[in-house]
């Protein structure tokens, strides 16, 4: 990846939403979006309230060769999917 | 003897209450869904969440023999159990449908409810509205069930085989119990940001402790639903009281027995009245609610939330109208079935659970094509 690609985060408040909308959600957007995700272009980000959505994302993206954080604030779940190709700022891929 | 600090109703009430809020915190902090059990096994194509029921089942099964076995449940299996028919299978797959729509049955509903969740507060009006349907079609319904009946009188297939319930229940029990024991469903591996949460087989194993204990203490499993058409009955004597006083189910009784403990009789109906029903289920009612909430609340996640895309509020509103309808025509819900009837190998429970599995695949079905479609 070079210096200059873009990568961006694209994000998506699933919060209040029916059971299993948050997965379901998450799957398409990880199969919308895979060559960017491959290729470190692109991270998807899940807000949900769901806590059975933190176990069956990581777990259904993990299957699919992405790497995932998750993170808790203000009561809720912030489930980060990135590529391989993924770098934060100052890290290299 | 000195006379008990509360009077036998109050004790009731209150250890029903208990119960149910133990209930309620341990299925919000193991996310336990029962429809997602069943939808998630055509939908996701994984059995994992449906061996977390199972298990709940088979040691419910273990557990109740054992109390049995003790003269803790002299009612075995216990009243209120109706002939099985195909309206019973019927009812099972309208229950299963609409639990998938509404994004959980009617426990997870009520848990979903405590902890804010926008679409249980539309699956909750559904199944009101579902209820007050039924009530309208109630001698329709009711002719075309009895029609068909499958095994007149035969409320277990203990009885439909003549065999002791422990020989017939417990041997499968305790094989289930031990093959999904060995392969039991933890929570996700490595480190689970999760707060406060509870492996789903520790949750399996919680709430068939607290099925046990209220049939033990009640002499009945677990039930809800008919609560739901005793607040419509209030609210349409209300309302429109000529029409309420007309409705031939708001009169009826069908529940009665007497209670083993303390030799009160507790009987009642769908009417609008406080009775026997409302004594056992408003309490179960709240406590699931309560219980919920207070978990996610001390948890920091009780976010009471109103923004809900327009097609999920129509499925869950959908969704609990089938519930209403689905539990009605099959003689109970899911927490009646699965908890209570299932573990006693109850006829109709076995049927009603037959169709959850048909139910829970059209449910996911619509829920993908319709509902969640980008």
């Amino acid at each position: 990846m070079s210096e200059s690609s873009p990568h961006r985060t694209l994000e998506f408040d699933l919060r209040g939403q029916i059971c299993p909308s948050t997965l379901l959600t998450a799957l398409r957007e990880i199969n919308r979006n895979a060559a960017d995700l491959r290729s470190g272009q692109v991270a998807l980000v899940f807000r949900t309230d769901h806590r059975d959505a933190v176990g069956t994302i990581p777990e259904a993206a993990a299957h699919m060769g992405h790497r995932t954080a998750v993170t808790r604030s203000d009561g809720c779940y912030r489930i980060m999917i990135t590529g391989a190709g993924w770098a934060e700022p100052g890290e290299a891929a | 003897m000195s006379a008990l600090p509360i009077s036998p109703l109050a004790a009731l009430a209150a250890c029903e209450f208990a119960l149910a809020a133990a209930a309620g915190a341990v299925m919000q902090r193991s996310s336990f869904c029962m429809a997602g059990a069943f939808r998630d096994l055509f939908l996701f194509r994984t059995a994992r969440p449906l061996a977390s029921v199972g298990l709940l089942v088979c040691l419910s099964a273990v557990l109740i023999q054992g109390a049995r076995g003790l003269g803790l449940l002299p009612l075995y299996p216990f009243p209120l159990l109706g002939s099985p028919s195909w309206m019973t299978v019927g009812g099972g797959l309208l229950f299963g449908v609409g639990m998938v729509l509404a994004g959980g049955c009617v426990v997870g509903t009520l848990y979903q409810a405590g902890t804010g969740r926008p679409s249980a507060w539309w699956a909750l009006a559904g199944l009101l509205l579902g209820s007050a349907a039924y009530a309208e079609w109630q001698p329709w319904l009711r002719a075309l069930d009895q029609q068909t009946v499958l095994f007149a009188g035969a409320r277990t297939l203990p009885q439909v085989l003549g065999v002791d319930p422990a020989l017939l229940a417990l041997p499968p029990a305790l094989l289930g119990a031990a093959a999904l024991w060995r392969r039991r469903p933890q929570l996700p591996p490595g480190s689970c940001p999760v707060a406060g949460a509870v492996a789903p087989w520790k949750a399996a194993a919680a709430l068939a402790a607290v099925t046990a204990a209220s049939m033990a203490a009640t002499g009945v499993p677990l039930g809800v639903t008919t609560t739901y058409a005793k607040a419509v009955a209030a609210l349409e004597a209300l309302v429109a009281p000529a029409h309420a006083g007309a409705v031939a189910y708001f009169r009826m009784g069908p529940f009665g027995y007497v209670h083993p403990w303390s030799g009160l009789r507790l009987a009642g109906g769908p009417g609008p009245h406080w009775d026997g029903v409302s004594l056992l289920q408003v309490p179960v009612i709240a406590g699931i609610f309560l219980g919920a909430a207070a978990s996610a609340l001390s948890l920091g996640e009780l976010r009471p939330r109103w923004r809900l895309p327009r097609a999920q509020a129509a499925s869950a509103l959908v969704g609990g109208v089938l519930m209403a309808l689905g539990s009605r025509v099959g003689a109970g819900c899911n927490l009646w079935h699965v908890f209570g009837g299932l573990p006693v190998l109850a006829t109709t429970s076995l049927l009603f659970t037959a169709g959850l599995f048909p139910g829970a695949w059209l449910g996911g079905k619509i829920l993908v094509k319709s509902v969640m479609r980008p």
